[in-house]
């Protein structure tokens, strides 16, 4: 083995991919996917090791996430409802918050009416702290498989999002509709955030790498 | 055997790779020794969600070494082939040779 090989560390971030979709306290995965790197690096090269590791981070990410859902098909299920109910109810609070801040002091907002503006695009990141809340409550609920829950309700949330805006596109025949989605699928990614907040504080192997 | 329990193409494979590497099988040299014999590139964490199936079914068992150095400090996975396994793959192994005999070269329908 070379001494740069020897040196060498493998893609932090591709590592910590595949630790948020491990069974806590299992590093035998990880530990197969290093010591391939460290081979392969002194053979050919950290370049090609480093897309080779990239590769199967990505790849065993996704065999892990239905691995996840294999093995405990019912408890994710259940918790994914249950972050759909919540997402539900929790989404509209920030609604009934302008719509109770506007009725009371709907003479200040006509007279003010770029604030007003500020205020509902403060209602976005209502929406978003709101999803990040809905994500960690529903990893909190699948121990274990944090990210396979959250990743199912953000796709679900992402289809819905999409099919309401091509069936809008199809209505009105305004493609500009579509721009609007990427609105819509920040509040997915904020439950995904909420379950890698929840899955790093459980596991020390997931703490986010630094550069 | 309840036709369920039959081995899939995949899981079939690994159990043979398993079998070849007898105390030597860990994710490493699983992954290795399929894209060797099969030329297909195989990510590590197929071969651990088949594993992991597998031995819900009882066909293989595990257990964890010592951490070592030139792992990172991690641990290895290794893996075995139970009783049962092998019988599983008898069975496979008997139904393919039952379903193939005849046919001459195989190669001439591709």
């Amino acid at each position: 083995m070379t001494s740069q090989a020897r040196f060498v560390q493998p893609p932090r971030f591709a590592t910590w991919l595949v630790n948020l979709f491990t069974v806590p306290q299992d590093d035998s995965i990880v530990g197969d996917l290093f010591e391939e790197f460290r081979n392969l690096a002194s053979r050919s090269g950290v370049g090609f090791a480093r897309r080779w590791y990239w590769r199967q981070a990505v790849k065993t990410a996704a065999s892990l996430f239905t691995l996840g859902w294999l093995a405990a098909p019912w408890s994710t299920a259940a918790a994914v409802l249950g972050g759909f109910l919540l997402a539900g109810y929790v989404n509209r609070l920030p609604d009934k918050a302008l719509s109770v801040a506007t009725d009371r002091y709907l003479m200040y907002w006509s007279s003010h009416f770029q604030a007003y503006l500020w205020l509902l695009r403060g209602m976005l990141i209502g929406h978003i702290i709101a999803s990040l809340f809905v994500g960690s409550m529903v990893a909190l609920a699948a121990k274990g498989r944090e990210m396979v829950a959250t990743m199912t309700l953000a796709l679900i949330f992402c289809a819905m999002a999409g099919i309401g805006c091509l069936w809008l596109v199809a209505k009105t025949g305004e493609i500009a509709s579509l721009s609007g989605l990427l609105w819509y699928w920040a509040d997915p990614l904020a439950i995904v955030v909420g379950g890698i907040i929840v899955r790093t504080r459980r596991s020390p192997m997931t703490a986010v790498p630094t550069a | 055997m309840a036709g369920r329990d039959y081995l899939g193409e995949f899981e079939h494979i690994i159990m043979l790779a398993l079998l070849r590497l007898e105390d030597r099988a860990y994710g490493v040299t699983v992954r290795q020794e399929i894209e060797l014999r099969t030329q297909r590139e195989v990510s590590i964490g197929a071969v651990y969600a088949t594993l992991d199936r597998l031995e819900k079914k009882g066909y293989v068992k595990s257990r964890r070494s010592d951490p070592t150095p030139e792992r990172g400090g991690r641990s290895k996975r290794f893996f075995r082939v139970t009783a049962q396994g092998v019988t599983a793959v008898n069975q496979i192994q008997r139904a393919l040779s039952s379903m193939t005999e005849g046919l001459g070269m195989i190669g001439s329908y591709s």
